[in-house]
């Protein structure tokens, strides 16, 4: 006999919930969850979680407002006519205000805005210069400095080191009739005389056993006092001689977060100091330069928004009027940056 | 009398003279393959420190290590490879991280020691190859502009193992890893010195 359907046991709540319930749920249930994914907005990104209390944040805080800021007023060597094809090394500024830079070879004067001017050809392995208050310009490398006149006639020159194994010279500065050429092989400052009679050395002296660079890159300035300065980049310092080589002081500590501080294993790798005897230097890894009272209080930074971050160096210059001039070798672009009011941004000359 | 050979003789020797010289050329280049002292090395412009070759090697123990060329080498008190440049410094303002997860990078002084100031001295870096797995990590750390590129990744050949098809090489996202020629070079041999 079949069973009548009033002998079918009766089902479990569970077996219902499952039969009769679920179904459907599930069905309402993915489909909520479709159309809130499809609705969901992206949320933005999340801002770094808030350091623990009394350590400072993992990354470099953004500068305070200093006392100083400057803006980008020129760019020298982006045009067809300008351009540095294969190289940038160096850059200076005369007198006059005119821009003198080696690249590609070459000696190149530009007017303050960019304009080509004139050029002349450098001797091989040259690799810095500097031009002196009487507008000749000294240009530097492999244990030999030439001397030119300002319209790129030879006027002079000298060469030092031993034979076979010249000097590598990474710097130079004039002073009077004092040049200061920055020896990175022998990790000191030699100080010539026009006729290239050494009269003395910087930086040979005392404890710190002269500069560390672990990067191979020297640079000095000098300033209208005859103050000299010059990197000492293994220390994270800038240093500060007299000119017969009398240590004045130095300034400067490695740091990752303080913008006062130098960054990464061997920075401030350039060096230069302007009309009213500031301090400006800059660095690689972070690549920005920055502005210092003598002492070291941090006046300005001029941001890495400017240069290219695989810069290995950023050769500076300081025009009579202020403007700090910076050569991006990797762009090979020089930037003009002058002191502006807080707070004024110009657009960049393209 | 002559005896001159029909054409289907001509072409039978032909076909044979044309198997010996395939077959005995085919026997000299294996010959010559099986001697050859061709080995798998990084090459270090392609190579972009990716790690695989950590977790691709067959051994245990990767055979590729980090290597560091003195010559190149700034000897900095504050080696970006050495030290993890963004980490809290302590109390000598000196980054207190690491970066090699292994702790295979070891350094000394070199040259006169300042013991008062840190910064007075000339440090040499090397590996410690017991414990470098090939990461990458110091390598990468290296690269300009951060440092001078001094430390890079080499296949050791005292560890490799000469697989017929290099894990790592199969791996390899840049085609870094190559066969270089190196005469009298025995690939397996453990007597290899490396300077």
């Amino acid at each position: 006999m079949d069973p009548s359907p009033s002998d079918t046991p009766p089902l479990s709540l569970r077996e219902r919930f499952f039969k009769s319930w679920f179904p459907p749920a599930a069905v309402v249930g993915g489909v909520a969850t479709l159309v809130i994914a499809a609705l969901r907005v992206r949320p933005e990104p999340r801002s770094p979680s808030p350091a623990p209390a009394g350590e400072p944040a993992p990354a470099i805080t953004p500068p305070a407002p200093l006392e100083r800021q400057y803006a980008l007023v020129a760019t020298i060597g982006g045009h067809a006519l300008s351009a540095f094809r294969e190289s940038l090394l160096d850059v200076g500024a005369d007198h006059s205000g005119q821009v003198v830079a080696l690249g590609d070879g070459h000696v190149r004067v530009f007017t303050a805005g960019g304009e080509n001017l004139r050029q002349w050809r450098a001797f091989d392995g040259a690799e810095c210069l500097a031009v002196g208050p009487d507008g000749r310009v000294y240009v530097g490398g492999a244990g030999r400095v030439d001397v030119f006149d300002g319209a790129g006639q030879r006027a002079g020159g000298f060469s030092f080191g031993d034979a076979g194994k010249p000097a590598s010279v990474s710097a130079v500065a004039v002073h009077g009739a004092d040049i200061l050429v920055a020896d990175a092989s022998a990790r000191l400052i030699r100080r010539f005389d026009a006729s290239g009679r050494q009269l003395g050395l910087i930086g040979d002296r005392g404890k710190t056993k002269t500069f560390m660079l672990p990067n191979g890159k020297l640079d000095v300035d000098i300033d209208a006092a005859g103050v000299v300065r010059a990197t000492d980049s293994g220390r994270h310092q800038v240093t500060a001689w007299a000119l017969d080589g009398t240590p004045i002081g130095r300034f400067g500590k490695f740091g990752m977060r303080d913008p006062a501080d130098f960054v990464g294993c061997c920075n401030p790798i350039n060096v230069a100091t302007t009309p009213d005897g500031k301090v400006v230097t800059s660095e690689k890894m972070v690549a920005r330069v920055k502005v210092f009272e003598p002492d070291g209080r941090l006046l300005a930074v001029i941001g890495t928004e400017h240069f290219d971050p695989m810069c290995t160096q950023i050769p500076l210059a300081v025009d009579p009027t202020g403007r700090i001039l910076a050569a991006d070798p990797v762009r090979r672009l020089i930037r003009a940056f002058d002191l502006s009011a807080p707070g004024v941004t110009r657009e960049e000359p393209r | 009398m002559i005896e001159r050979s029909t054409r289907r003789q001509f072409i039978d020797r032909t076909c044979r003279l044309a198997g010996f010289v395939t077959l005995g050329g085919a026997a000299g280049l294996l010959a010559r393959r099986a001697s050859a002292s061709a080995v798998y090395q990084v090459d270090p412009l392609k190579c972009t420190s990716c790690d695989l070759c950590r977790t691709s090697c067959v051994l245990s123990l990767s055979a590729v290590k980090a290597v560091n060329d003195f010559a190149k080498c700034g000897y900095c008190m504050l080696c970006p490879a050495y030290m993890d440049v963004t980490s809290m410094p302590d109390e000598k303002g000196v980054p207190a991280g690491r970066v090699c997860p292994q702790d295979a990078l070891k350094r000394r002084v070199v040259g006169t020691v300042d013991p008062d100031d840190p910064n007075n001295n000339y440090y040499e870096y090397v590996i410690d190859e017991a414990r470098c797995d090939g990461c990458g990590k110091c390598v990468k750390a290296c690269l300009p502009p951060a440092g001078n590129g001094s430390l890079r990744l080499e296949i050791r050949y005292d560890r490799c193992v000469e697989c017929n098809e290099c894990a790592i090489q199969t791996a390899c996202p840049d085609q870094a890893i190559v066969r270089v020629d190196v005469p009298g070079l025995s690939p397996k041999g453990h007597d290899v010195t490396h300077g």
